[in-house]
């Protein structure tokens, strides 16, 4: 699971979770991958994500050096662009958790696949 | 000289074996033997190897047997290198189970095939086997009574003989006619029987009223069933002679628990058994032999589970006794999902009904399916292809129900994450993202995804939501779609359509005018009666159930049936039916909507 996909994932479907968000990761297997990188993409796809959320996921990874805590609306510095890539795209959980923060239900990654599935009696 | 032609035999035995079935055979003394010339095929007893055995002197445990059924090889494990060699020195190409026959060739190998299943589920609850329920004795005077196949009023089912008493049992309907009694009553022999239950604490108001006798030759069995719910009471009993079986019990939530009925036993369902539970008998001479293991947990403790060993029992010739109470109304259980007593006239079935369904004729079809389904879709469909690549760059893109991941295309300037539900076709989309820049995927389910609202700036839902069947659920489904679209943001839904005359799907040669069509097959899913589709011919019905024929499967030895083939749920959409749907949810409007290869599709925007 890339970290661009932890941006966009909740368990507001919970029953009784309000926001469900950001879910905490707790890895046992990080792998780093290399994409081609595309600035203008990166820099496309920046407004759309949770900036805090993402910088979080990150540090506890263990990958936010040099990474900043806030994002200016302009992107043209190409270092940021890359070092936003690379905690985007390159960083993928192979193994893991993902947790809900409000109700402490746990989602397994496995083979790099979060399971976001929920049994019937633990819908809305 | 007899040494000689015996090595000769022993490495020409060798050699077949592993040029035909990959089993390499070695000089050196292992605890695993191969008998090259004899397995279950060619008839092979236990009771044969353990004959001879007992001429051995050892002071081990007896070895483990393996016979694979329909190979004409098998195995033994000792427990020790030499107990095993001392077996080999001895009787190698000297061994005769046949004094006609040729001698048996072995070989030492290196491990040996293991097909044990460890049933991870409990015993169904309600279902309670009385082992020694009644005498050897009693036995036989219940085979002298009931084990008469020349009389006259035994009805020759298909595949077994049966007779009643009390009342006849209708086969088409699965009842009886309560105005029509027989003259024939349950014979007073059985009366003792039912003091004995009350010893066992089965607790029965009165005495049953209706008997099936069923005799089952070795190699006959019965289709996995539920007795029908309101033609009969809350208790059904079953009285085993003359054979042992195995019985397959198997729950629609996907459980199955394999159950050592002995000879002499009495067989009682009440609750769950009875009423949430499906049983039938394998049509085969054989049985696994099914053994209680203890074992230890990852926490440590020790438990005993039931393993379904490589080790069979032949059948012998099978009577069993089934006692049911008659009644007349609708059923008034609590479990609904097989119950005949549920109104299921519309297509707006209960929720739990309808997810039941789904699960069982939709996610674990696909996950069976997944490998052989992958294979068979490489290719998107051009109008999806049209779609995903108007999308402009920068976009967040779902695929929900992405399967193996086909329509995320190889494009680096949009994020494409895939959605689904069946883990096989994940794992072959997780292995197809891996080669696009910025895809991903994620397990989910489209009525619950654990997606953010207005995450996206377009979805695309490709042959999805006709899975769903309930129009309350299939409404829901585009709500998703909805909620997570961005103001804006556009949606491609596809569904299959009922009308295929304008596809390549129909098959000329099955084409047969509309009055040919009365001996349609229909299979009874979680209560629920729908009819199975002909493959390649026009539809016939809006919910229906597809067959999926799997290639190359292997006989399952636990499953109730040969499983070659599985049925898919469908509901197939009328002319503007999806139009309609999108139209009752707000903030969506239909932008287009067409047909195209047999499928309904809509392109509708978030606003």
């Amino acid at each position: 699971m890339k970290l661009i996909t932890h941006n966009m994932l909740t368990s507001k479907c919970l029953k009784g979770v309000l926001q469900g968000y950001p879910l905490a990761i707790n890895a046992t297997d990080v792998k780093i991958t290399e994409v081609d990188f595309n600035p203008e993409f990166v820099s496309r796809i920046i407004p759309k994500l949770d900036w805090n959320v993402l910088w979080g996921a990150a540090d506890s990874l263990g990958h936010s050096e040099g990474l900043p805590k806030t994002v200016e609306p302009k992107y043209e510095d190409q270092e940021f662009l890359k070092k936003a890539h690379h905690v985007l795209l390159e960083v993928e959980i192979e193994e893991g958790t993902l947790t809900c923060p409000e109700s402490g239900r746990q989602f397994p990654i496995s083979k790099g696949i979060p399971n976001m599935l929920l049994t019937e009696a633990e819908v809305q | 000289m007899e040494v000689r032609k015996a090595d000769r035999k022993q490495k020409k035995f060798a050699a077949r074996l592993k040029c035909s079935k990959g089993i390499v055979c070695t000089s050196i003394p292992t605890k695993f033997i191969v008998l090259c010339n004899v397995g279950q095929a060619t008839g092979l007893s236990k009771e044969a190897i353990h004959l001879l055995l007992g001429e051995v002197p050892h002071n081990d445990t007896l070895p483990k047997y393996i016979a694979e059924k329909g190979e004409s090889h098998s195995y033994l494990i000792f427990s020790s290198i030499q107990s095993c060699e001392k077996f080999y020195n001895m009787n190698n190409g000297k061994w005769k189970p046949d004094v006609k026959g040729p001698p048996v060739y072995m070989s030492y190998v290196e491990n040996v095939p293991n097909s044990e299943i460890v049933c991870q589920y409990k015993d169904p609850q309600g279902l309670h086997i009385f082992s020694n329920f009644i005498s050897n004795d009693e036995e036989s005077l219940f085979l002298q009574l009931f084990d008469s196949e020349d009389d006259v009023n035994s009805s020759n089912l298909k595949n077994r003989y049966v007779k009643h008493y009390g009342y006849e049992f209708r086969y088409g309907s699965n009842d009886v006619d309560l105005t029509s009694p027989l003259e024939e009553k349950i014979p007073k022999e059985c009366d003792n029987l039912w003091a004995r239950l009350r010893d066992c604490g089965i607790n029965l108001e009165r005495i049953p009223d209706q008997m099936t006798v069923n005799k089952y030759l070795p190699g006959q069995g019965i289709p996995t069933h539920v007795d029908k719910h309101s033609p009969f009471g809350d208790t059904i009993l079953s009285l085993s002679l003359g054979s042992d079986v195995v019985m397959d019990w198997k729950h629609h939530s996907g459980q199955h628990v394999p159950m050592l009925v002995p000879a002499r036993s009495m067989l009682v369902m009440t609750g769950e058994a009875r009423y949430d539970w499906q049983h039938g008998i394998q049509p085969r001479s054989w049985d696994p032999v099914l053994e209680q293991r203890l074992v230890t947990a990852e926490n440590g403790e020790e438990k005993y589970v039931k393993v379904i060993s490589n080790d069979t029992r032949s059948r012998d010739v099978r009577i069993s006794l089934t006692f049911r109470w008659t009644r007349s109304g609708p059923c008034e259980c609590n479990y609904k999902t097989l119950c005949d007593s549920v109104d299921k006239s519309t297509d707006n079935i209960e929720d739990s009904l309808a997810s039941n369904l789904e699960e069982l004729h939709v996610h674990q079809v696909y996950e069976k399916i997944a490998g052989h389904f992958s294979t068979t879709r490489h290719k998107p469909w051009p109008k999806v292809v049209e779609f995903m690549a108007s999308v402009p760059p920068g976009a967040v893109v779902l695929d929900l129900g992405c399967g193996n991941g086909k329509n995320i295309l190889k494009r680096n300037d949009i994020l494409q994450i895939g959605g689904e539900r069946s883990w096989g076709l994940l794992s072959e989309c997780k292995s197809h993202v891996q080669r696009v820049p910025a895809a991903d995927c994620v397990r989910l389910d489209l009525l619950q995804a654990g997606l953010r609202d207005e995450c996206a700036d377009a979805v695309i839902c490709i042959a999805v939501i006709h899975h769903f069947s309930s129009k309350v659920r299939r409404i829901e489904s585009i709500s998703t779609i909805s909620r997570l679209l961005r103001p804006e943001g556009k949606a491609l839904i596809t569904v299959w359509a009922k009308d295929q005359t304008k596809s390549n799907y129909l098959c000329k040669s099955k084409q047969t005018d509309d009055s040919v069509k009365n001996d349609e097959i229909h299979a009874t899913v979680g209560g629920l009666s729908l009819p199975v589709h002909e493959n390649r011919t026009q539809f016939q019905h809006n919910d229906l159930l597809v067959p999926w024929k799997l290639r190359n499967i292997k006989e399952n030895k636990i499953a109730g049936q040969p499983e070659s083939t599985l049925l898919r749920y469908y509901h197939v959409f009328e002319e503007n039916e999806l139009v309609n749907l999108c139209n009752e949810i707000p903030n969506l409007r239909v932008e287009k909507s067409f047909y195209e290869e047999g499928n309904w599709c809509v392109i509708c925007k978030k606003i």
